[in-house]
């Protein structure tokens, strides 16, 4: 039975969706898991705990069109330091915009680290509207590919799986538009304030 | 305005009065911490009062721009990737779609033509470059880049790269 441990590389990660898309995932798994987040202090420890482990899952979003910049550091050093056995990696990344293929850029650097560092890719997942969809009537669609995910790193079978809201563009903008006024108004910001063109004036 | 981000020293002769230069090397810039505080609560502003609160500004009001960055797995480095994740407060919350794609409503960010040099110790092999170049397209629709160029090269010749284009920009 192999051991998996996920590792949260998000930014803000005890309160991010990546938290809650590992949590899903770990419902989904039989074996033994370990989640832990990645912080800008324990990557050392963290890539040292990986010997105990034949799979990792990395679980993070996308930001200005690639890895997180707390992910790239992670990977630095796991390049520096990696592991005597190499667990196989598999990736669920999330973004915020409703097209899934915009984390396929983030993905190709996924495999690329993984090529020339000399591991095996295990399952992907891509997720579109990602900071949305738990909260929506469409979270049975991220729930249903995170088990898909979860079920081929146990089989080891690699497959790549890709999801988002079925929706309308125009939709999701009008969806996301209300959400994110509805954000700001908790912090007494209309509509109006937010849009401001100004830039630190 | 012009604008030179590098994430190490560049020597230049002497540059115009509308070129703004930073080395990032030489800077304080923490990562994003992703509250959304830049969209949400003080719009325009990031919460996290350092010297990227200087450079953001820049990055929108230039029509012209130089970005020189190390490779790291097909991406930008760390430095240059921290400003670029730091810039978000040039950015609206809301949802626009552009390019047939779902994106952010842009604040008052000026087009721009965009040059970037990524440099690496070795060669760069074709498959780094490809997903890089695919990177670049991607940030053209979210950074408001009309056109791009990338010149990939070696440590080298960066400074060499970098004042060539920079002595373009001020023939034109
Ligand atoms: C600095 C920053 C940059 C981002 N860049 C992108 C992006 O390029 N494309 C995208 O679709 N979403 C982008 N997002 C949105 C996040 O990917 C999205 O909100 C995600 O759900 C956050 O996941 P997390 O809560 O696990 O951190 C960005 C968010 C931040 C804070």
């Amino acid at each position: 039975m192999g051991k998996i441990l996920i590792l949260n590389g998000s930014p803000r990660a005890p309160k991010s969706n990546s938290k809650r898309y590992a949590e899903i995932f770990m419902r989904y798994s039989s074996g033994e898991v370990v989640y832990q987040n990645i912080t800008r202090k324990n990557h050392q420890e963290l890539c040292a705990a990986l010997n105990g482990y034949t799979d990792l899952l990395l679980v993070f979003p996308l930001y200005a069109d690639a890895l997180p910049v707390g992910m790239l550091q992670f990977l630095k050093v796991l390049e520096a330091n990696p592991p005597q056995r190499k667990p196989v990696i598999s990736i669920l990344i999330n973004c915020g915009f409703l097209e899934y293929e915009q984390n396929k850029v983030a993905m190709q650097m996924m495999e690329l680290f993984c090529r020339r560092n000399g591991y095996r890719l295990g399952a992907r997942l891509m997720l579109g509207s990602g900071e949305a969809i738990l909260d929506t009537p469409f979270r049975f669609i991220a729930v249903r590919s995170i088990r898909k995910l979860a079920r081929s790193v146990a089989q080891g079978t690699c497959q790549t799986y890709c999801a988002t809201m079925p929706l309308p563009k125009k939709i999701f903008q009008w969806a996301a538009n209300r959400y994110w006024t509805n954000y700001g108004k908790r912090f007494g910001m209309t509509k109006k304030q937010m849009q401001t063109p100004d830039i630190e004036s | 305005m012009k604008l030179i981000l590098s994430d190490r020293p560049l020597h230049f002769p002497v540059l115009t009065d509308d070129t703004r230069y930073f080395d990032l090397s030489a800077l304080k810039i923490a990562n994003c911490v992703g509250c959304f505080g830049c969209w949400t609560k003080t719009p325009g502003r990031c919460v996290i009062r350092d010297d990227a609160t200087r450079i953001y500004p820049c990055i929108a009001a230039s029509d012209t721009l130089l970005y020189v960055s190390r490779l790291c797995y097909g991406s930008y480095d760390v430095l240059m990737k921290t400003m670029l994740e730091r810039a978000i407060p040039v950015q609206q919350a809301f949802i626009r779609i552009h390019c047939r794609e779902t994106h952010h409503e842009q604040r008052a960010v000026v087009p721009k033509k965009a040059t970037i040099i990524v440099y690496a110790d070795t060669e760069i092999e074709e498959e780094e470059r490809q997903i890089f170049r695919q990177l670049v397209i991607r940030n053209a629709y979210n950074m408001n880049f009309e056109s791009f160029e990338i010149l990939f090269t070696t440590e080298s010749q960066v400074n060499s790269l970098a004042k060539e284009i920079v002595t373009q920009w001020e023939r034109f």
